[in-house]
């Protein structure tokens, strides 16, 4: 089950963020608390929105930044971001983060398989950015993410 | 039918668009493989077609040049109807 693999207390709403990177800086501290990642896997993934441009944005106002696996990555797991007013990113408007660390190329292949899935309905993410807490995020992952 | 779906890392993203586009497959009732990979590792693989971000075609199409092998821009790799669209392109350039 998806849902499991983002428990709420790696779930944050916030109204709006500076730029994408506050946004994605903020969307990492719960993996950086929970020691699933260090900072150097926080920049990387900065780094590599400048290098390859804003493709992880998979849908509208969806993005999931991510990094290669490396040693900056302790334990695969997601986290979310929903930012209310949204922020661009390279000329799309964001409004769902989900952080993905994977450790390797293949641990995290069934949660992404799931994301996948609830991605391609479009009224998913616009249900979650509609959340005034994780609480009811967290009840929508329950229902359809699986 | 062989395709690459392709992004920076070969994890992530790339990931997400194999799904669609296995999902696009089946919509249209098309068999195959589809294989995520990251953009150095692109073309170490036969493919018929590969799939990814408009930032790395240009990119892909100096990977590609000697070879027959259709490149498709996908904006959104979560939009199935763009995807089952240039799915439909590739299985119409095969008739």
């Amino acid at each position: 089950m998806m849902a499991q693999n983002i428990p709420e207390s790696h779930m944050q709403i916030i109204r709006s963020a500076k730029n994408y990177e506050e946004a994605i800086r903020v969307a990492s501290k719960p993996l950086l608390e929970y020691d699933y990642i260090t900072e150097e896997y926080v920049q990387a993934m900065i780094d590599s929105i400048e290098e390859h441009g804003p493709y992880i944005v998979l849908a509208d106002d969806f993005a999931l930044p991510h990094a290669r696996p490396s040693e900056a990555v302790k334990e695969t797991g997601l986290s979310l971001l929903t930012v209310k007013e949204g922020v661009d990113l390279k000329g799309n408007t964001v409004k769902l983060f989900v952080v993905l660390a994977a450790k390797d190329s293949s641990s995290h292949n069934e949660m992404l398989q799931s994301l996948a899935e609830f991605l391609m309905d479009k009224q998913n993410i616009k249900d979650v950015v509609a959340c005034n807490t994780v609480k009811d995020i967290k009840t929508i992952l329950n229902e359809r993410w699986n | 039918m062989k395709i690459l779906a392709v992004c920076g890392f070969g994890v992530g993203s790339s990931m997400i668009l194999k799904m669609t586009i296995q999902k696009a497959m089946r919509e249209i009732g098309v068999e195959g493989d589809v294989i995520n990979t990251d953009i150095s590792d692109s073309t170490g693989h036969n493919a018929d077609a590969v799939f990814s971000s408009p930032d790395f075609i240009g990119d892909l199409e100096k990977r590609f040049k000697n070879k027959d092998v259709k490149l498709y821009a996908i904006k959104r790799y979560s939009d199935l109807s763009e995807v089952k669209e240039k799915v439909q392109d590739l299985v119409d350039s095969k008739k």
